[in-house]
């Protein structure tokens, strides 16, 4: 039924902008208000997905049906740059992924968090990242998809780093945030080339008529390189256990529902069309193996239960990775299965987690003990979280993995297949065995305390602490257990309805790959070969984790070789920089000078001794005697400027050879240039001689590497070379002056008399606004080194009890002065 | 030449500037006023209002510029968002930045005004032009107050 379907637009698609928008409005409201958000802003927040969700579920019978909604906005039509959204089955599917967790993730952190002053940051960035989310999972255009991508990026950076003041959750940041932008510019580079060699900018347009050959080839290694650092695939994966410095909340939202999926997105997406080009089956094969395989090990060295996840969320996403990436429909089908089922446990999980670290003050699992009754439905929600996670029935990811398992034992994809699937059933070994860890760490009752059973193991840093005390465990409020308890009921309720839920998701999975679209799910399959390996699977994970449970060795995530290496990496970039920047930059203002005028000479007697000394033209020197003498007093003033012997006078006479150059503008008949010469040189001739009221009288004796007669040779050759260029260029014109069609155009077009004031403002206005923006800088610059300069004076001034007046914050204010410079703001 | 301690200053200079300044910044306003159909503009307006501050600074010193209760980022900052705005108001309305919009009305008695977007533009140089001007000088003042605090 899904390979007939015509495709059909949709009446009304402006919607997905309008949701998207939502979302940006939402941010804005809850960051703009800074403190003030902190009591309304998760709720109101909340509303963005919330009608997200609504409107996806309402539009769900019509997208499943093969009606696919699609945007096109023009954005820079020059690089065929538009914003291109298209909502399909999947992009339905992910959309009500995103928009639910986001809702339940924002509700929850509303008693997680309880009251705190940054809570507006949170709301915003959290709803500005649900809307980036959203606009990877419903991006059509390529350059749509990488632009939302980046916007991932960005507000998951804000996020990991929403601790600001805890140096360790910045670096982990930086660390997530360089990672996944190195991925996003290559993903950009490949998205870039299929552009080009699939003549297409839309993902639709690129799947339809796949290109092929060695370009697209490598494209799609770069896109894939891009699509691991997201989803944390070996050797990328370290930065996300670093993550986990982000609140729990935002840890169960970002990684472990959303943001580590967009790279499995773009690969499900990508697999059923290029799954047989190139190295894509045996690179996504073995990052995603490496990274099951890994995760797995890492999570079952962990004591934090919620560090213990993520390293088991790199090893799910690593599972997932390999299944959609494979291309043949049955894993593609088995993947989004699992891909939902892993959403819910997942999450559920996390926030479990939250819960326990909220209510019991650790998330140690060498302390926690006793929950099972001090909270009784956390502790159920986790263990059928925890079930489906493990695959047992008669959950949700017990059903997708049976699929998973099936679908890879009739996959005819040759030796790869085989590996993939004896490292899936590896790794769910793992799985099943760091599952039962987690749960038995945070729920059983054997509680060692740290420090007290290790065996002079250093890595707790020496510290001790005991088994926490049961009796002192708060009961959590309904609004902290009711977000994981339902993900967790999903997992269930999905599980036992799997015909049901199969069908659906089989008719959401066709806008993949319309082979899916018959295929079913069963909560019971029957006896097969999938249940016998998951059998084995379990029993074998249950034995693993009977032989290492007694293992209190602790691995710390820092310490891993792929951190080193990107610890190397970053330290000897920033190392490089430092070296580069003493060995060019020794701040000697002569040197300085030296090296730039050196250049500007020897480029410009370069370019005369090319040839440009043909069109040199023998200059009238001057039309009025009294131009003559303006000219001949420009050059004597600033002839005398070098022979000037105190800084004072040197500066008198530059300002002098300035005035004068200005009544040669003038006579030349540019008066709107004569007039800012003057001004330009009244204030630079003040500014100059306030400055100078702050240095020594004389001029500093030149530095030694350049006696006198390099100085003067160095100076002597860019005056000769500038003035010789000047003549040359001035006689070097072709074509007609721009000058004649800016004076005919000046008044019709933009209204005014003064041609020069209209260039600026009109013609050129654009080269204005840059003009001026550099000089806010520069202003602004001006403003902060001042006040930089302050604080440290400030301090010292409150110290001394000093009586000075505009500089006291809280002392005595003896005159308006200080009013005034409080209201000036300068003086902070 | 830094500004003159309480003592030492002139109270003819004073006095002159305190005459003086109303009649710059008039010129000023009128200068960036003028440059659509004349010398001037926003650039040259901005520089004489700027000048006006430092003459106000070398006769009174870092109180006279205090005592102007402006913040020159404020003025940078609101100068550079008047000509970005027209820029982008073109961009919006007409579909190319910074194309100039030209309005006429006839008023009674005065005749006719004739108003240029640009013009807009220009005054947001001006403004942004006297806030930097104004940036440096505070600096020196805030250099001044630095050294008398210490002395």
């Amino acid at each position: 039924m899904a390979t007939a379907r015509p495709p059909t637009v949709h009446e009304e698609p402006t919607t997905l902008i309008l949701l998207l928008l939502a979302h940006v409005v939402a941010a804005l409201a809850c960051l703009a208000p800074g403190r003030h958000a902190a009591r309304w802003a998760l709720p109101v927040a909340a509303i963005a997905p919330a009608v997200t969700f609504g409107w996806l579920v309402s539009q769900a019978p019509a997208v499943l049906d093969g009606d696919t909604p699609t945007v096109d906005i023009e954005w820079i039509p020059q690089i065929s740059l538009s914003i291109s959204l298209r909502l399909d089955g999947f992009g339905l599917l992910m959309g009500l992924l995103v928009s639910g967790i986001g809702v339940l993730v924002l509700l929850y952190s509303i008693s997680y968090f309880g009251r705190r002053d940054d809570l507006g940051r949170l709301a915003g960035l959290l709803v500005a990242f649900a809307g980036a989310m959203l606009g990877i999972v419903w991006a059509d255009g390529l350059l749509t998809l990488f632009v939302f991508w980046e916007l991932t990026s960005i507000t998951s950076f804000l996020l990991i780093g929403f601790d600001d003041t805890n140096a360790s959750a910045r670096a982990a940041a930086t660390r997530a945030f360089l990672v996944t932008g190195a991925g996003g510019l290559s993903m950009l580079a490949g998205l870039i080339i299929l552009t080009i060699v699939g003549d297409t900018t839309t993902i639709s347009g690129l799947l339809a008529d796949p290109p092929t050959g060695t370009l697209t080839n490598v494209a799609l290694v770069l896109v894939l390189l891009g699509a691991f650092t997201k989803s944390a695939q070996f050797p990328f994966h370290f930065w996300l256990p670093g993550a986990m410095a982000a609140p729990t909340p935002v840890s169960a939202y970002l990684h472990s529902a959303t943001m580590v999926k967009a790279g499995l997105v773009v690969v499900a997406r990508f697999a059923p069309a290029f799954a047989d080009a190139g190295l894509w089956r045996e690179l996504v094969v073995g990052a995603g193996l490496a990274s099951l395989v890994i995760g797995g090990v890492r999570a079952m060295r962990q004591q934090d239960a919620k560090l213990a996840l993520a390293h088991g969320t790199v090893s799910q996403l690593g599972f997932l990775m390999v299944l959609l990436g494979l291309g043949t429909p049955a894993t593609t089908y088995a993947g989004v299965a699992m891909l939902v089922a892993h959403a819910l446990f997942k999450a559920s999980l996390f926030l479990s987690i939250g819960v326990v670290d909220h209510e019991a003050g650790t998330r140690d699992m060498r302390r926690l003990r006793g929950l099972l009754r001090a909270l009784p439905v956390v502790a159920a929600t986790m263990i059928v979280a925890a079930a489906s996670m493990a695959a047992i029935p008669p959950t949700f990811g017990f059903v997708a993995k049976e699929k998973a398992l099936d679908g890879l034992l009739h996959a005819e994809i040759g030796a790869i297949g085989t590996i993939a699937l004896v490292g899936i059933v590896l790794g769910s070994v793992l799985t099943v065995a760091y599952t039962i860890r987690i749960v038995v760490g945070v729920l059983g009752d054997d509680a060692p305390g740290i420090g007290a059973d290790d065996d002079g193991d250093t890595e707790a840093g020496g510290e001790v602490a005991a088994a926490i005390d049961p009796a002192d465990v708060h009961r959590p409020p309904f609004a902290l257990v009711g977000a994981p308890a339902l993900l967790a009921l999903l997992s269930v309720v999905f599980g036992v309805t799997a015909g049901a839920v199969g069908d659906w998701l089989a008719e959401a999975t066709a806008s993949l790959d319309p082979e899916t679209a018959s295929k079913h799910l069963v909560l019971w399959p029957g006896i097969n070969e999938a249940l016998m390996i998951s059998t084995a699977i379990i029993a074998a994970g249950v034995v693993l984790w009977w032989f290492t449970r007694g293992a209190t060795r602790t691995l710390d995530a820092r310490h891993s070789p792929a951190t080193a290496a990107y610890d190397q990496v970053y330290d000897g970039l920033l190392e490089g920089a430092r070296r580069t920047t003493a060995a060019t930059q020794s701040g000697s203002l002569p040197l300085y000078l030296a090296i730039v005028l050196t250049t500007v000479a020897v480029s410009l007697i370069v370019a005369l001794g090319a040839g440009a000394t043909d069109s040199i033209s023998s200059p009238r020197f001057s039309n009025s005697p009294v131009e003559f003498v303006a000219v001949v007093v420009t050059g004597l003033l600033a002839v005398a400027v070098v022979f000037a012997r105190k800084r004072f006078m040197a500066v008198v006479l530059l300002g002098g050879s300035g005035y004068a150059l200005a009544i040669v503008y003038l006579i030349q008949g540019a008066p709107d240039l004569a007039i800012t010469q003057f001004l330009v040189e009244t204030l630079t001739i003040v500014v100059f001689l306030l400055v100078l009221a702050r240095l020594p009288v004389d001029f500093a004796p030149g530095p030694a590497w350049a006696p006198r007669i390099v100085r003067v040779g160095i100076a002597t050759a860019v005056g000769a070379a500038v003035a010789v260029f000047a003549l040359s260029a001035s006689g070097a014109r072709t074509e007609p002056s721009v000058g004649e069609t800016f004076v005919a155009l000046s008044e019709p077009e933009a209204g005014g008399r003064n041609v020069v004031n209209v260039i600026l403002v009109d013609f050129r206005g654009f080269d204005t606004l840059g003009e001026i923006t550099v000089l806010a800088i520069a202003g602004a610059g001006v403003v902060n080194l001042v006040r930089a300069a302050r604080r440290p004076q400030r301090r010292k001034h409150l110290d001394d009890g000093n009586e000075d007046v505009g500089h006291d914050h809280d002392g005595e204010r003896s005159s308006t002065d200080s009013d005034a410079g409080r209201q000036l703001g300068v003086w902070r | 030449m830094s500004a003159p301690p309480r003592s030492r200053r002139s109270v003819v200079l004073t006095e002159t500037v305190n005459g003086i300044t109303p009649v710059l910044l008039l010129f000023s306003i009128f200068l960036t006023l003028r440059g659509h159909n004349a010398p001037g503009g926003g650039f040259a307006g901005g520089l004489v209002m700027g000048s006006a501050v430092v003459l106000r600074y070398l006769a009174s010193g870092p109180r006279g510029v205090r005592s102007l209760r402006v913040d020159p980022i404020v003025l940078i900052g609101t100068g550079l968002v008047i000509a970005l705005s027209v820029g982008l108001t073109s961009l919006i309305v007409d579909g190319s930045f910074q194309e100039s919009a030209i309005w006429k009305w006839h008023v009674p008695v005065i005749g006719d005004i004739k108003i240029v977007s640009s013009s807009l533009f220009d005054i947001g140089v001006h403004v942004l032009v006297v806030g930097v001007v104004m940036a440096i000088i505070v600096a020196f003042a805030e250099a001044d107050d630095e050294m008398r605090g210490r002395s």
